[in-house]
């Protein structure tokens, strides 16, 4: 007995020392293979002769070694790994980000050519100008109340400098309120991934701002105008994006009170699109519409563009840089479930083209001509409407959801016109805020439960699956976010352009109206050159001309 | 009144107002940080109160008053709106519950932005006269 406990004891100690040896031998092993791959890398000479073919260019020689004396290690391999995943998604994040910045063109043109041409300079430098305001804003406060709190992305490098959100108890429960560290950037937060992740964060917010340009277009006095898109810069876009984006109670409603998983905004038709359309509104309410857009028994007279060439050269800038916006909300290309951002281009495209379709087939069945403006709007109201949905839903989803959208904008447009009696230049409350709406909604029910970001969104595990595919929670999560859209970002947009019409007035006076603003706001014209139609005749070609 | 040398002056002090009241917030906790802020704050007033005396020089807009009342008030059902959402959730456990609560809700929101607000907006509307 006592022999075969020996026998088994000692059997045990052989087995345990030579694993031992085996797993002390492996990394020996490895790291002795990588020292012989490096001896037959390409020497120097060789390099020297050129490569057409690529194929000595980027091999184990430009793995950089940690110690030079111990040679490359697995370490020194795996180190590079991290940084090439780190360095793709940096890289694909920012050029993302600067596709989305280039949409500042799209919108200048499209809102200008929306315009007359004796406000051309003035609605092309609202929105030149807003770029900085809302920068300024946003560098200094906005993007501390929105992505303050939000560290923990993997993808651009944890972000462990943003971890500190303003959080509230409230039935037991904790909800995230604003982000509290990043202003100007200073302090820890000055780092290579908050700097990515700033400037991807900043150019949509300008999306929002630029918006309001458009519904507010030929009368808003440029100086209200800069104050103004300061104060959304710096609070009023971040608040909402904190608390769907950057950790705070919206996105947090699946973790705390079981709704799907949170709401789900995927690039932004509820944070950007829907909070600068319900602004819009809130603004256009406050300055009301321009003179001769309604007559005395309540009908409006169409305001024709003077560009319509410019219109839709902005619409694709628009489309094109959409391949940012929503793509680009992956935050990355190399990491769990980021090699969707196919399938996300893919259904942005789609969305755009059935978008335009709705609203084209719309306008020419029912009112008898293609109306190029519409066109081009329901090619934005397909793509705002599916950005929110884009990384959840199948190419069928995402062509439905476009095709409603592109319907909804005519539908909308006249709405908002003859019944709410609210005049918007360029279509932007129904463009963005009923499709932005409409996207938020769509993400509800068409989100079909294949999407896999890391196994979980919003800190639930799990795919994001809609009320067709199954989960009725999660349309009650995107349905709290769109109240939470209309009543709190347009409660706070009003108040404050309430407040700056009684300190500053929102307003140029009728002479400046009715002369044009390039030359009283501006001091000079956006076509210094056109020779001017008297405007009773103009009035009178839109009347007879007009199809919507 | 249209775009004049007074505007741009007083948006400079807003901006330098706007930057160095940040900057306080930033750093609150050192004497600079406190001195900041108050900096901020008094450029911020002093701008508001320049924008406020040189508004009337303007001249007549198209744009006669909006009633304060009716639009506090469609201000104040919007926001019931949102609050029987957010009840709704707590309320109940239910999915349907909640999704009655959320389209209530949303409904009565819905209401004030797209009847009450624009009717306060448009009562004295220019183009009415």
């Amino acid at each position: 007995m006592k022999l075969s406990r020996l026998i088994v004891c000692m059997c045990a100690l052989c087995m345990s020392l030579s694993l031992g040896a085996v797993a002390y031998a492996a990394p020996s092993a490895a790291t002795a293979e990588l020292q012989q791959g490096a001896a037959k890398a390409p020497a120097v000479a060789d390099l020297q002769k050129g490569d057409p073919g690529g194929s000595l260019t980027g091999t184990i020689n430009d793995v950089p070694v940690g110690d030079s004396k111990a040679g490359l290690t697995l370490v020194d391999v795996a180190n590079q790994v991290g940084q090439n995943k780190i360095g793709i998604n940096f890289t694909w994040t920012l050029i993302t980000g600067f596709l989305v910045m280039f949409m500042q063109a799209g919108f200048a043109m499209v809102e200008s050519g929306l315009c007359r041409v004796k406000n051309a300079n003035h609605t092309y430098m609202m929105n030149f100008m807003v770029y900085a305001c809302g920068l300024f804003a946003y560098w200094i406060l906005g993007f501390t109340i929105q992505m303050g709190g939000a560290a923990g992305n993997g993808n651009l490098g944890g972000l462990q400098p943003l971890m500190s959100e303003h959080t509230l108890s409230l039935f037991g429960r904790t909800w995230g309120l604003f982000g509290q560290n990043g202003m100007f950037l200073a302090g820890h937060t000055y780092d290579v991934g908050v700097m990515v992740i700033f400037l991807f964060q900043m150019v949509f917010m300008d999306t929002a701002l630029t918006i309001v340009t458009g519904a507010c277009a030929e009368r808003w006095k440029f100086l209200t105008f800069s104050i103004s898109s300061v104060i959304m810069g710096a609070i009023t876009y971040p608040l909402f994006a904190n608390w769907a984006w950057g950790g705070g109670w919206l996105s947090q409603l699946g973790t705390n009170v079981g709704l799907g998983k949170g709401y789900c905004d995927f690039a932004g038709s509820g944070v950007v699109h829907a909070v600068g359309g319900l602004s819009a509104l809130a603004c256009a309410l406050i300055i009301g519409p321009r003179i001769g857009k309604f007559n005395r028994d309540g009908s409006s007279n169409a305001i024709i563009g003077h560009d319509i060439s410019a219109v839709l050269i902005g619409c694709f800038i628009l489309a094109f840089g959409w391949f940012g916006f929503n793509p680009g909300s992956t935050l990355g290309a190399s990491a769990a479930g980021c090699l969707r951002i196919g399938s996300v281009a893919v259904n942005t495209m789609l969305a755009g083209c059935t978008g335009t379709f709705g609203a084209f087939l719309y306008m020419w069945a029912l009112k008898g001509k293609p109306d190029a403006s519409m066109s081009g709007n329901g090619l934005l109201a397909g793509l705002v409407a599916i950005t929110a949905p884009s990384g959840f839903v199948s190419t069928t989803g995402s062509a439905i959801i476009g095709l409603v959208a592109g319907v909804l904008v005519c539908l909308s447009v006249t709405f908002v016109e003859n019944y709410m009696k609210v005049d918007d230049p360029v279509g932007a409350i129904s463009v963005h805020g009923t499709c932005g709406l409409w996207g938020v909604l769509s993400v509800g029910l068409f989100a079909d439960g294949t999407s896999n970001y890391g196994g979980s969104w919003n800190g639930v595990t799990g795919s994001v699956t809609g009320l067709f595919y199954g989960d009725a929670s999660q349309l009650v999560a995107q349905l709290v976010g769109i109240t939470t859209l209309v009543a709190i970002v347009f409660s706070i947009t009003f108040v404050i352009n309430w407040i700056l019409d009684i300190l500053v007035g929102q307003r140029v006076s009728i002479a400046t109206e009715v002369a044009g603003l390039d030359i009283p706001e501006m001091g000079q014209l956006g076509y210094p050159e056109f020779v001017f139609k008297p405007e009773p005749e103009v009035l009178l070609a839109a009347n007879q001309m007009a199809v919507a | 009144m249209a775009a004049n040398k007074t505007q741009g002056q007083q948006l400079t002090i807003f901006m330098a107002g706007i930057t160095s009241a940040c900057a306080g917030i930033a750093y609150l906790s050192n004497g600079t940080g406190k001195v900041a802020l108050v900096v901020g704050i008094v450029l911020l007033a002093l701008a508001f109160w320049k924008f406020y005396s040189i508004k009337s020089l303007e001249g007549k807009i198209a744009l006669e008053s909006q009633p304060p009342l009716q639009k506090l008030m469609g201000l104040v059902v919007n926001i019931v709106g949102w609050l029987v959402v957010l009840l709704g959730i707590h309320l109940t456990p239910s999915v349907g519950g909640r999704m009655v609560a959320a389209i209530l809700g949303l409904t009565i929101s819905l209401f004030s932005i797209v009847i009450m607000l624009p009717t306060a907006c448009n009562k004295n509307a220019i183009w009415k006269a």
